[in-house]
């Protein structure tokens, strides 16, 4: 390809704070229109904003999460502009002094995505057009966002990817957010431009507006990718602009164009106090941040030895993983653990929703105990398996499922017999193995599974099970 | 020398509409307000910065609002002087 894609986002994420950043009204999603307003979010004459202690502390958590430092002395700025979502004609933001800068996101090949700024905002209302008239429901207008502003550090749709996802882990790590992309808790700006391979200059970028869907952002960066070569290989120029993506042609169109362009004559926000933020209050949100995602999947991987799979799919889920770790702090092994949770657990669990919240009638105690049965040989994997998806259903305890005979396996004697039972009325599986098919002689272990309800080692089985063939 | 140009281009960013009789007026006008803001500018040594410090225009976050719920207003009062319908506001169509 001739050109390299040059991208920074600026990615809006709505913070879980109970309240509004300027009034008490509730932040909860939906609800009937209008009813979680008040004088100060409808922009009343002569209503004062307040600010909310929880969202300053929350843009500093995602700040440090995201390696920014953060300035222990910041003011909110108003940005003018005229439209019915604003019921002030201002949005009041942060414009000279955002509370965090110069930060970093890590891809997984190590390349960092530069983190400009993250400054606090409120969200504006939501509008519905329908025939001649706007309809405004102002219950969304005054939730915090932080806005995050990156680098032009993003060179594919790939990573464009993995740099949201990464962003999305994270703040759902340190619980700032819950970044929900469908309900629009998380949206994103693209900006795209090129240049040639290998030249220092910055082309003339476009701003894709409101992205709210990883394979919509994909898409829009692709076509807009096609777009500005086809203009460049004409020998024309790329027209600076603000575009959206339709999402039923896959084709970006023109929003306004520089002509056009907004004019937000920022200027101090007057009736709000500059903050000043103690260093040891920095500090403290400092040492209360869990371990991020990236570090925990690599200590997964390579100090727990929990195979990469299993570990990618675990480490996106929070709850899950401090269930693993509490399973694992009882005794339990990595191994069964995350093999159980990734099989038995997750096929309960049947959306992302469920992963997230990860409301299971089972403790990580007694799950612990489940799988230290496996670990001494007690049980075998798949009785464990069993045994798990009926607690899981049912609730209860590990005792209750799990009788004396089931924790006494099955006698190498009865084992032998059924072995040899499974052989003679298998004659095909056994043929087919012999002939070189390895696979065939699963058939002869779902034979022994069935017919000791799984409480067979199936590790012994096979071993019998050969030694009769050959 | 506030420009007729440049009232033009505020009035758009407003959505107001002058002829041009009405710009000029108010480029004298704004001629006015800008010197008075510039005197005002003037009595305080360094500009904005020391205008936001006046009085200790400072809060620490520990003084900051507690993140607790206080009942928001109803739908019909919220909306009862504006043009609403089904508990939203409504104005005309914004987009085409």
């Amino acid at each position: 390809m001739k050109y390299e894609l040059v991208s920074g986002f600026e990615t809006h994420v709505e913070l879980a704070t109970a309240t509004k950043i300027f009034c008490g009204c509730t932040t909860a999603f939906g609800g009937s229109p209008n009813t979680h307003c008040c004088p100060v979010c409808t922009g009343q004459p002569g209503a004062l904003p307040v600010l909310n202690r929880r969202v300053v502390e929350f843009g500093i958590r995602a700040g440090l999460a995201l390696n920014c430092k953060i300035n222990t002395v910041t003011h909110l700025d108003r940005k003018n502009y005229c439209y019915p979502d604003l019921p002030k004609a201002y949005q009041i933001s942060q414009y000279d002094k955002p509370l965090c800068e110069h930060g970093w996101v890590e891809l997984e090949s190590g390349k960092r995505i530069g983190i400009t700024r993250i400054h606090i905002e409120e969200d504006a209302g939501k509008l519905v057009h329908e025939r001649g008239v706007t309809y405004i429901d102002y219950n969304r207008g005054g939730v915090p966002l932080i806005e995050i502003v990156s680098e032009p550090d993003i060179s594919s749709p790939e990573e464009a990817r993995e740099y949201v996802e990464k962003l999305q882990l994270i703040m759902r790590y340190i619980g700032v957010s819950d970044c929900k992309m469908q309900e629009g808790s998380m949206r994103c700006d693209v900006n795209i431009s090129l240049r040639v391979h290998g030249s220092d200059e910055l082309g003339t970028r476009t701003e894709i507006k409101n992205m709210n869907s990883l394979s919509f952002i994909e898409r829009a960066m692709e076509y807009e990718y096609s777009r500005q070569a086809e203009i460049l290989d004409a020998g024309k120029k790329v027209e600076q602009c603000t575009m959206r993506f339709d999402e039923h042609t896959g084709e970006t169109y023109v929003m306004r164009t520089k002509e056009d362009a907004q004019d937000y004559r920022y200027f101090p926000e007057p009736d709000i106090l500059t903050v000043v933020i103690p260093e040891s209050k920095v500090k403290a949100i400092s040492d209360s941040l869990p371990e991020l995602p990236l570090a925990k999947l690599r200590r997964y991987i390579t100090e727990l030895g929990v195979n990469e799979h299993n570990a990618r799919l675990m480490y996106r889920y929070a709850k899950v993983c401090r269930f693993f770790e509490e399973a694992i702090a009882e005794g339990a092994s990595a191994k069964h653990c995350s093999n159980l949770i990734t099989g038995a657990v997750f096929s309960a669990l049947a959306t992302e929703e469920d992963k997230e919240q990860f409301s299971v009638s089972l403790s990580s105690k007694e799950f612990a105990k489940l799988v230290r049965l496996i670990d001494d040989g007690k049980i075998n994997f798949t009785l464990a398996q069993m045994t798990l998806s009926r607690m899981l259903a049912d609730g209860g305890n590990v005792d209750d499922y799990l009788t004396a005979a089931d924790l006494a396996g099955v006698d190498e004697g009865e084992l032998e017999r059924l072995c040899a039972e499974a052989v003679a009325n298998n004659p095909r599986a056994v043929a087919d193995f012999k002939a070189g098919k390895e696979k065939a002689i699963s058939a002869l272990y779902g034979y022994i599974k069935r017919a000791t309800q799984g409480k067979a080692d199936i590790k012994k089985a096979d071993e019998i099970i050969k030694k009769l063939i050959n | 020398m506030i420009t007729t140009e440049e009232i033009k281009a505020l009035a758009r960013l407003a959505k107001l509409q002058f002829d041009d009789a009405r710009c000029e007026e108010f480029s004298k006008e704004f001629e006015e307000i800008v010197a008075f803001a510039g005197e005002i500018n003037s009595s305080v040594v360094g500009g904005t910065s020391e205008i936001r410090e006046i009085g200790g225009r400072e809060i620490a976050l520990s003084d900051l609002r507690a993140d607790e719920v206080e009942p928001s207003l109803s739908a019909e009062k919220i909306t009862s002087n504006v043009e609403a319908e089904n508990g939203c506001f409504t104005v005309r169509r914004v987009v085409k």
